[in-house]
């Protein structure tokens, strides 16, 4: 299990994700889009959410985890959140194809370009890994898994960490959609 | 570029990938199956194509590469081969995932060769670290090959981007 070095109160380190922007055009599984990087200097002054699991297709995480947060999608923005992110390990390509899968549209309005929810790319777990949040899963079994983010959802106000939640074990509790709803 | 290190008329080296097994049960992209290995023993005394790809989503490959492969499958069955199989370094959940959203169904394994340990021991990888700083490190090559019985009788190693050697159709022509 991952032993966080940061709490409610510290300010996340900054930190620079890839992904490849949502459009329209390309919301087809058979298209790709160019990764592209964002820093964490991007949620400044802002209420972002952050999910993070081990792995994009994995159980768990996959089939449980997301969908609640893209169904309550307007509770989380009449809550004041401006962002919703999740964050793995994986290249930023696998993280689009799997936004894609589950569903990430584009719910923003205006001049808001980011989607309902922003598949980034941690490559390395390198961010992830200066909160003590990483994980590693290279003996667990011959998988390949590797270096992993654990599985976690944390409130960031204006770069502040204002809720933290760390899964214990398997399944999904304080880093659910309910837990964080409740906690905004 | 890789530098292969095997040629027509080698044997693969032996080697275990992990793969989850296509069910129709679990082929909604929602749904998730349980990783398991399957050896390069697997096809002794079969005619296998396996093709690799530098990842799963990504551009060429994604869009281009792949589909032709599933559109002709039954071009390939008619030719004699016992098994399409396509290799990359993404873990077996992110190409079960890949597989089910590009329609891999039965028709197409979707390997993966984790730290592309067996795909180096052909030469064949490709290190993607300093490229950029995606993080894409060390992947598998973009190449098809044909193997009867373990033995090479087809490689097509892509020279730069694009598909030409390890598409559908030059493998089709040299079965």
């Amino acid at each position: 299990m991952a032993n966080p070095t940061v709490r409610v109160g510290d300010v996340v380190p900054t930190g620079t994700f890839w992904y490849v922007p949502y459009t329209p055009e390309t919301d087809d599984l058979a298209a790709c889009g160019v990764p592209t990087k964002i820093s964490t200097d991007a949620w400044k002054g802002k209420k972002v959410v952050l999910i993070s699991v081990p792995g994009a297709f994995t159980p768990t995480c996959h089939a449980n985890h997301l969908p609640p947060y893209i169904q309550k999608y307007d509770e989380f923005k009449a809550k004041g959140v401006d962002q919703i992110a999740v964050v793995t390990a994986n290249d930023a390509f696998v993280m689009s194809g799997w936004g894609k899968a589950l569903g990430f549209k584009d719910k923003s309005q205006l001049t808001e370009t980011f989607p309902q929810i922003l598949p980034l790319s941690d490559p390395t777990a390198a961010w992830t890994s200066q909160l003590g949040l990483s994980v590693d899963l290279s003996k667990a079994n011959e998988l390949g898994l590797g270096l992993r983010t654990s599985r976690f959802a944390l409130i960031l106000d204006d770069l502040k960490i204002t809720y933290l939640g760390v899964e214990p074990a398997r399944g999904v509790t304080v880093s659910g959609a309910d837990a964080v709803l409740a906690a905004l």
